[in-house]
């Protein structure tokens, strides 16, 4: 039997579906966790809601664009200082979220004009911004406030602004992932197309799916210009609203973060014939192979090999230092759902590290479908655990290190396991070839960090501790 | 050098394919189907000297992800040198047909045949 | 400003009126349920059950790892679309049979509403009946207490809807029986390093107390057999035992006093409010009071910690605290209690921004007349206020401040004014360890002034802003 009905679950033996083992005879086919279903009540699921799929992760994203969230404060409150994606422009992005506050007296009698009065105020109080988005919340939706209306006057009545409407209540969908969808898609229905930008280069791509997660963008960007390939949008690390409006115009979309963004690049292939290229841009093996495709995809592959080659002079000395030392470490990968598949062989072939388990909080079937094929066996591959399930999987596997979001981690701590902020890095950017020396040299500062000795000795056990000798070398 | 069977071959070829390829991974099962297709075909010319067809966006997308896939085979399988045009045919040919059954037909992912992405 | 610049004299005002825009930019607070999740917290063996969607868990949860660097478990119903259409009780009842059955050892399970349950109107009342009977044939024998509680997102706050939680804790908790000789003490949302002062002050005293609710080991060890032990240790027994207690303590006016008065008016229990002990006159009447109602002396002990606080005052104060204007916002006793406390050593709190709705109560709040009493300068206080009030006025004028005091969602308008900010309050998560450190009580008045002390002396020297005095103080 390849999927597996931990202990901790034999009162809720459907979540058998959701876990899978894998072994070496085993026909991967026939072993697909089940995913993207709803939650069971009173698991201790770590899911997020469609609205914060939208806000936090995609639109929020953007460095120049009013996040208005027509909803009691709590939305707003819940989805800023939970993030780590700076901006050029003094990260306007993370300072700041914009609540419409909504009391009693407008769920009864409706919320349309403290809608309306919010907008207008927000825009007063920071005339230099033009861009807005509106989301939508559970109450909101559930009294059927007609957003698109109010939006649709207040444009009217100040030509210079554009709005984005966002209608996914926190109630829709499973997970994080329906807000994801549901912003794609409008954007590419109602956005892109609606402006178009300066073209400087034969060779252009949107970057979809990447966040510039501790400067991920910032790094890449290096890597575009070098290659003299313009990006007409980041979706949506750095990202402005308007260049979203200029999607169509690209070549190539270049799409890291399939789960969350697929769906546009999916669009802009049949709208637009803009061809979707995905890539993997964590790892020195896969970023150079991403860094080929989009060259040869253009025809500049000299220009590619080139950079590949200084990228790994400069890199790959260090890389294989930190290789040496995390060879044979077991790691735990507790994300949202593509960062599996990513890292799973990426930290193998380029740190030596075993990926021992993993779970994904809002993967659909097809992310299970990527991780399962590039993972290896004896590993768990786990749709939207639990944590009873946490703790189960842990005494199976006993990782060194593990991959999650702060949380988790400060629970995990306490089991003497070290924790990485698998969200949001501990001191990124990890994407590319620095930014993987980067999560190298994390996870050796973690895996190697003497409190895990400290922490295992009893004061009273009459033998006292012995530390090990030059346990950390100088990098 | 071992003389591979066929079936041996495709074996090896679609196990580096499973482990490497996101483009057989698609949303949906026609943009599976479009990417093993034009991947593949790509992937044919290149093996048997031919060029590849570069005329369109697509043809350049399939061209790019046959580009690397082409290699990164040859540095593995050494045996691809010697493979004729005939048997790069039929070892493409099984392969895709390997691929559809494991990607498309058999595929227990629920989403493959949704209307909408 | 130098203190002998010469002013035409005119009254002092404090003024108090709300934000007038409609919308929020950087709210203060969130919103009920959040609070509600923090009371629920507190009581041992218990698991929180949220009923609304997977958002109004998953962020408070992280919220809170995020303040005190510690995980606490709480569940979620997962409301989903269908529930929204046709209630989502079912979902209620089938969450309460999965957490009994998978934590054995569960023995209260606090079911919280949000607005989206609120909103479509599930009966909870009803579906918790119902629950009990089916924990009565599917885990006969077992006991497990279930709470409801209202805390819908539209009203009020985190602060009232912790408020609302403890109340309604101690409703379906408190019950009748032999008297403790134990006090109960509704502490408001505070850190552990408060509430072990605040034991320690009872244990001088000699006054056996029952804390609501107990969130010491909020602040857990990592322990060599790899227990977790982050919970709260506020049992179903000391719920129950609130209606049998000697007087009941509530040291936060916005923050459970409610259940204190719950319990006067049901179990006759004497209720007695005070200010929240920010500071040493409030941490005096706070012992005052005490030794009033007890009978019991005020000991040596407490004499000796209140002149140590006061002896490090005295170094502070007219020194380097004097004619420094301070703004501080957060939860409601909290700023005017830290508003008394600055007045004390002579830091001018010119500016308090208190988060919520609740202006009529505000108005009549003692303490906002006592500062009328003792300021010479303005204060201008603003409730239902949001985080950019603050922002405009440091920005724009025309007071300029020395000192912003509040927690760490407004860290950036201190950082881009380049204002000394000492954390306090919650969240505080970007300082480590702020949820150890007491800011009540004489030892909090103490730690508090040197950190802001402290504070304001790195900030003279990465300014070089007469950063020379401290080269012999």
């Amino acid at each position: 039997m390849p999927m597996v009905l931990l202990e901790c679950d034999k009162d809720i033996p459907e979540r058998q579906r959701h876990i899978y083992l894998k072994a070496p005879d085993d026909d991967a086919r026939e072993c697909l966790p089940i995913a993207n279903v709803p939650t069971i009540p009173g698991t201790l699921s770590e899911r997020g809601c469609a609205f914060c799929g939208a806000k936090l992760v995609i639109g929020g994203v953007l460095k120049d664009t009013i996040q208005m969230i027509h909803g009691p404060i709590g939305c707003a409150y819940d989805t800023w200082h939970t993030k780590r994606y700076p901006t050029d422009n003094g990260h306007f992005n993370m300072k700041y979220v914009w609540s419409t506050d909504m009391k009693e007296n407008h769920i009864v009698f409706g919320g349309e004009k403290r809608l309306a009065q919010s907008i207008h105020e927000a825009f007063d109080e920071m005339p230099e911004i033009k861009r807005m988005i509106v989301y939508t919340t559970c109450p909101t939706a559930l009294i059927g406030d007609d957003v698109r209306a109010v939006v649709r006057q207040v444009m009217k009545e100040r030509p210079d602004v554009d709005i984005f409407t966002v209608e996914c209540p926190g109630f829709s969908g499973v997970s994080q992932s329906k807000g994801h969808h549901v912003l794609n898609i409008g954007w590419i229905n109602e956005k892109v197309g609606t402006a178009e930008k300066e073209i400087t280069s034969e060779y252009t791509i949107n970057f979809i799916g990447d966040y510039n997660i501790q400067g991920d963008t910032f790094l890449l960007q290096q890597y575009w210009d070098r290659l003299g390939i313009q990006v007409i949008s980041h979706f949506t690390g750095n990202g402005t609203y308007d260049d979203l409006r200029c999607m169509h115009q690209a070549k190539l979309s270049v799409v890291n973060c399939a789960r969350s963004a697929g769906y546009i690049a999916n669009e802009l292939k049949k709208k637009y014939g803009v061809p979707r290229l995905d890539i993997d841009t964590w790892g020195f093996n896969y970023m150079a192979e991403g860094i080929r495709k989009v060259c040869a995809f253009f025809g500049i592959e000299e220009r590619g090999e080139q950079l590949i080659a200084e990228e790994y002079a400069k890199w790959k000395p260090q890389m294989d230092w930190y290789k040496e030392r995390l060879k044979g470490k077991k790691m735990a990968i507790w994300t949202g759902g593509p960062r599996l598949w990513h890292w799973t062989k990426s930290v193998e072939d380029d740190m030596g590290i075993e990926v021992v388990a993993m779970s994904s909080k809002f993967g659909h079937e097809e992310d299970f479908e990527k991780v399962v094929a590039r993972g290896r066996d004896g590993t768990y591959y786990i749709d939207d655990a639990n944590e009873l399930e946490f703790f189960e999987v842990l005494q199976h596997v006993k990782p060194d290190v593990i991959f999650t979001g702060p949380r988790v981690g400060e629970l995990i701590k306490k089991m003497h396991i070290p924790y990485i902020n698998g969200h949001g890095y501990h001191n990124g950017p990890y994407m590319g070839f620095e930014g993987f020396v980067n999560m190298a040299r994390d996870i050796y500062n973690a895996t190697y960090n003497p409190i895990r000795f400290l922490a295992a000795q009893d004061i009273r056990d009459p033998l006292p501790l012995v530390m090990p000798e030059r346990l950390r070398e100088a990098a | 050098m071992k003389n591979h069977a066929l079936d041996d071959k495709v074996d090896d070829l679609y196990g580096y394919i499973e482990e490497r390829c996101l483009w057989q991974f698609f949303s949906r099962s026609w943009d599976r189907q479009e990417n093993i297709d034009g991947v593949l075909d790509q992937a044919s010319r290149l093996l048997s000297g031919k060029d590849p067809a570069r005329s369109t966006p697509m043809e350049s997308l399939f061209y790019a992800d046959a580009k690397i896939l082409v290699a990164d085979v040859r540095e593995r399988f050494p045996w691809l040198d010697e493979a004729g045009e005939e048997e790069v045919r039929q070892m493409m040919d099984d392969l895709k047909g390997r691929l559809v059954e494991n990607v498309i037909t058999r595929s227990k992912n629920r989403e493959l045949n949704h209307h909408l992405y | 400003m130098s203190a002998c610049e010469v002013a035409a004299p005119r009254p002092h005002e404090v003024k108090l009126a709300p934000r007038e825009r409609a919308g929020v930019i950087n709210p203060m607070y969130d919103c009920q349920p959040a609070g509600a999740q923090y009371a629920g917290i507190g009581i041992e063996d218990c698991i929180p059950l949220v009923h609304g969607g997977q958002g109004c868990t998953m962020f408070v949860r992280l919220l809170f790892a995020q303040h005190f660097k510690e995980n606490f478990d709480i569940a979620s119903t997962s409301l989903h679309e269908d529930s929204a259409v046709f209630g989502g009780h079912n979902r209620i009842q089938e969450g309460v049979m999965v957490l009994a059955k998978r934590y054995p050892h569960l023995r209260v399970i606090p079911i919280i509403t949000t607005c989206s349950t609120e909103v479509i109107g599930d009966d909870v009342e009803g579906t918790i009946k119902k629950c009990y009977k089916q924990l009565e044939a599917e885990l006969p024998g077992r006991e497990i207490h279930l709470i409801p509680v209202h805390t819908p997102s539209f009203k009020g706050s985190h602060v009232t809807g912790y408020a609302e939680a403890v109340k309604s804790i101690v409703k379906t908790m408190a019950k009748k029986g032999e008297p403790t000789g134990r006090m109960n003490v509704f502490t408001g949302w505070i850190n552990p390093g408060d509430l072990a002062e605040l034991k320690h002050y009872f244990a001088e005293m000699d006054v056996a107390a029952n804390f609501l609710m107990d969130i010491e080991d909020f602040d857990s060890p990592m322990l060599p057999n790899k227990a977790i032990e982050t919970y709260g240790r506020t049992t179903v027994e000391d719920l129950q035992n609130t209606a049998n207690a000697t007087a009941s303590f509530a040291l936060a006016k916005y923050e459970g006093a409610g259940a204190s008065e719950y319990l006067r008016d049901n179990f006759e229990v004497p209720h007695h409010l005070v200010n929240a002990p920010y500071g040493i006159k409030n941490t005096d009447d706070m012992l005052r009071k005490l030794s009033e109602v007890t009978g019991k002396p005020i000991p040596e002990s407490l004499v000796r910690e209140r002149g140590i606080a006061l002896d490090a005052l005295a170094d502070l104060a007219h020194m380097f605290f004097a004619n420094k204007k301070v703004a501080i916002y957060g939860h409601p006793d909290m700023v005017l209690g830290l508003a008394q406390f600055c007045m004390e050593v002579e830091l001018e709190p010119a500016l308090l921004l208190i988060g919520d709705d609740q202006g009529s109560k505000y108005k009549k709040d003692p303490r906002i007349a006592e500062l009328k009493k003792q300021a010479h300068f303005d204060i201008e206080i603003i409730h239902n206020a949001d985080l950019w009030e603050l922002e405009k006025r440091v920005k724009e004028g025309p007071v300029k401040y020395d000192l912003i005091m509040g927690h760490s969602k407004g860290r950036y308008i201190a950082i881009d004014a380049k204002i000394p900010m000492v954390r306090v309050g919650f969240p505080t998560f970007d300082r480590a360890g702020l949820y150890r450190k007491p800011t009540i009580g004489y030892r909090g008045a103490m730690e508090l002034a040197e950190t802001i002390a402290n504070t304001l002396f790195a900030h003279m020297e990465y300014t070089h802003d007469r950063e020379w005095i401290l080269n012999t103080w």
